[in-house]
């Protein structure tokens, strides 16, 4: 059996600094020097227009993970409950609520009050009544960008759909020159958005490197380290140097066919946010199998670029339009979803699909019985639905994850050794 | 003669079996796991050796299998209850093609081919309706045993419908239902018919496929059998084994790996 040693190069060292750098200017901020903060979320981000006007993007999502890696998160949540959100709240929103009520002290920073609470509804309906909560509690102005949901079978946004977010981008702008105290420089616009074009040029290259045998990095579990400074440094410079980084080192590893285990022996794609307090014993559990995962959907919530999403300078905010429109998971229908997976499977030569379903996220969970039932019955892939929580550690229980995950990869081990193709 | 071991230690009962080189089960033993699962682990393997009339020598390969299959220290393998049960059966049975496994705190429903490879599998989560600790806390409340409950469930003229699928609901709904003036054998009939719909309802997941089987601790009670046949309105094949059907597995996959090894 595969031992437990993984890939830890220079583009995770330099993640963590980068990082540590972002939380730091958070907590600068949060003593009033700096640049004041915006919240906003994941999916579908829209930080490029606040890194025109020099606004620190804060993302209450990013906080509650990195609280919940650090198995920090419980104590925030419970105090969420005692004010009365239910066991079934999204543990994200129940996290940062509580987080608020504790002084906004997180283990890596100190979160910075709002000076902008902005709604870019992508998706997810808790956030427009997350952020509702924020507004009670701090007294912030919410702005709301409404990102209609693809409603078409193909996927497209509709002309309407377009200029309807754009009008919103378009009014966002004066509210923005009043928090940072700046006039709109569309050069400036264009130059940050040049940098998540060339963020977004290595993001995409380095997603479609684990199509190779075997994959130069985990595409979960390496990814995920990778989505930090995505959403928090994308359309800054050093946003791009790292992303330049990492794709260069990578390379090199492809060139060395290096794989971030030992071995590798099978090559699984899944679905889901990961169980950010249990991260650690989640991987060994795969990576004792020597399984790799060549690809995620959880690592296009905040875009699609694998799949041809670029940046425009010549047309900035249109091109974040679109962004939020149609090139982000979370905006998209089922049907999009399955194909997404689908190709994942088939183009990334993978040997079976985990679901990883999340009891507080509805937005994620919501009809993965279906998809289950969908690639094991219908296209006759491998699959395995397991269950647990991104952010409460209540609902992770060790030995019953462990016994699924051994008994998929016993039949994936017998279908191996008995030569079975599907 | 080499003997093969499987150890399956359960929330409840610990099995273990053994087989010999043509795969015949020679010796089956049963013990409650109690709260030491090692020592119930080692106790049921000795047991097994003893009732084969062999020494400890004699058994080359022991693999340990349930969720305290970490537990069997003296083993040399292990491997999932769902690889173990869907050996078992298909050894017994190569025409099942659907097992449905209810233990003491978990029920699965696992889809396999003749060889026994697991096709798909899903199991019951965070929660134990539909599991045989449903029907023992109905027991209980009703001060009956274990096996007195499959068979009284039989004689249900009317079945009662419980307004609750929670393990430790259940309790007050029967008390209630007893203060209604409603027979014990109707409340059974309820009580059962309930698990089954719990379980029929996770086994359509995998989609249910002919012969249909039914392992674990529950397959010795025949209400429950007879329930599950009136949901999936398909017979259902019960081996007399069928309690022991993961050892079995698991030492067929001991017999398995041991020759493997041998070459
Ligand atoms: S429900 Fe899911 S998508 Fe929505 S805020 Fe919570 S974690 Fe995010």
């Amino acid at each position: 059996m595969a031992e437990k040693i993984e890939y830890r190069g220079h583009l995770h060292d330099l993640q963590k600094d980068l990082m540590n750098d972002y939380f730091d200017q958070m907590t600068r901020s949060a003593q009033g020097e700096g640049s004041p903060a915006v919240y906003l979320l994941i999916s579908g981000n829209p930080v490029e227009l606040l890194r025109a006007f020099d606004l620190l993007p804060v993302y209450p999502e990013i906080n509650a993970l990195q609280t919940a890696v650090k198995k920090q998160a419980l104590p925030f949540i419970q105090k969420a409950e005692e004010l009365g959100y239910s066991t079934d709240n999204c543990a994200y929103v129940k996290a940062d609520i509580g987080l608020f009520y504790s002084g906004n002290k997180a283990p890596m920073a100190t979160v910075p009050p709002p000076g902008l609470l902005l709604t870019n509804y992508v998706g997810c309906n808790v956030y427009l009544h997350w952020w509702e909560h924020l507004a009670e509690l701090t007294g912030a102005p919410i702005f709301d960008i409404d990102i209609p949901f693809l409603r078409s079978l193909d996927g497209e946004p509709s002309r309407e759909d377009l200029q309807y977010v754009v009008r919103q981008l378009e009014e966002l702008i004066p509210v923005l020159e009043k928090i940072s105290g700046k006039k709109y420089d569309p050069d400036r616009l264009r130059e940050v958005v040049q940098y998540s074009l060339e963020t977004g040029e290595y993001w995409a290259k380095i997603k479609m490197m684990p199509q190779l045998k075997p994959a130069p990095y985990d595409a979960y579990f390496d990814a995920v380290t990778m989505m930090g400074p995505l959403y928090a440094l994308r359309g800054t410079k050093e946003g791009r140097d790292y992303f330049r980084a990492a794709y260069e080192e990578l390379q090199k590893r492809v060139a060395l066919q290096e794989g971030p285990l030992p071995e590798e022996k099978y090559r699984l794609v899944i679905e889901g946010p990961p169980p950010w307090p249990y991260l650690r014993t989640f991987r060994d559990m795969f990576a004792r199998w020597g399984a790799v995962f060549v690809a995620s959907s959880y690592s296009t919530v905040g875009g699609l670029w694998e799949f041809g999403f670029r940046h425009d300078p010549s047309n900035p905010i249109e091109s974040i339009a679109m962004h939020m429109l149609k090139w982000n998971l979370t905006n998209r229908n089922f049907l999009q979803r399955y194909a997404q997976l689908k190709s994942y499977v088939e183009d990334w030569n993978a040997d079976g699909l985990v679901i990883h379903s999340v009891k507080s996220c509805r937005l994620f969970s919501a009809g993965q019985g279906d998809m289950r039932e969908y690639f094991a019955r219908e296209l006759n892939v491998p699959t395995l639905l397991v269950e647990s929580d991104l952010e409460d550690q209540r609902y992770f229980s060790p030995a019953q994850m462990r016994t699924r995950i051994d008994a998929f990869m016993e039949s994936l081990e017998h279908h191996k050794l008995v030569g079975h193709q599907r | 003669m080499r003997y093969f071991a499987g150890v399956d230690v359960g929330s409840t009962q610990t099995k273990a079996v053994l087989v010999d080189e043509a795969g015949d089960m020679v010796a089956k033993v049963l013990v409650d796991t109690g709260s030491n699962v090692v020592k119930a682990a080692e106790r049921a393997f000795l047991e097994a050796v003893a009732q084969a009339g062999t020494r400890r020598e004699d058994v080359d390969y022991i693999v340990g299998t349930g969720y305290g299959r970490f537990n069997v220290t003296f083993g040399n393998d292990q491997v999932t209850e769902i690889s173990c049960h869907a050996k078992g059966i298909a050894h017994v049975n190569p025409n099942v093609r659907t097992v449905i496994d209810i233990g003491g705190q978990d029920a699965k429903a696992i889809k396999i081919d003749a060889t026994g490879d697991v096709k798909d599998f899903v199991m019951n989560d965070k929660c134990a309706a539909g599991t045989g600790r449903f029907l023992g806390n109905s027991a209980e409340v009703l001060n009956l045993s274990l096996d007195e409950i499959g068979p009284r469930s039989l004689e249900a003229k009317v079945p009662v419908r419980l307004s609750t699928v929670c393990t430790v609901f259940v309790e007050t709904d029967i008390l209630s239902h007893l203060a209604l003036g409603r027979s014990v054998e109707n409340i059974l009939g309820g009580v059962h018919s309930a698990v089954a719909a719990r379980v029929v309802a996770l086994a359509r997941r995998v989609g249910i496929e002919r012969d249909v089987a039914l392992t674990g601790g529950v397959s010795r009670n025949v209400g429950m059998v007879r329930a599950l046949e009136h949901h999936l309105d398909v017979p259902i094949y019960v081996s007399p084994d069928a309690h022991f059907m993961g050892a079995l597995g698991a030492a067929l996959f001991a017999r398995e790996r041991a020759m493997a090894v041998a070459g």
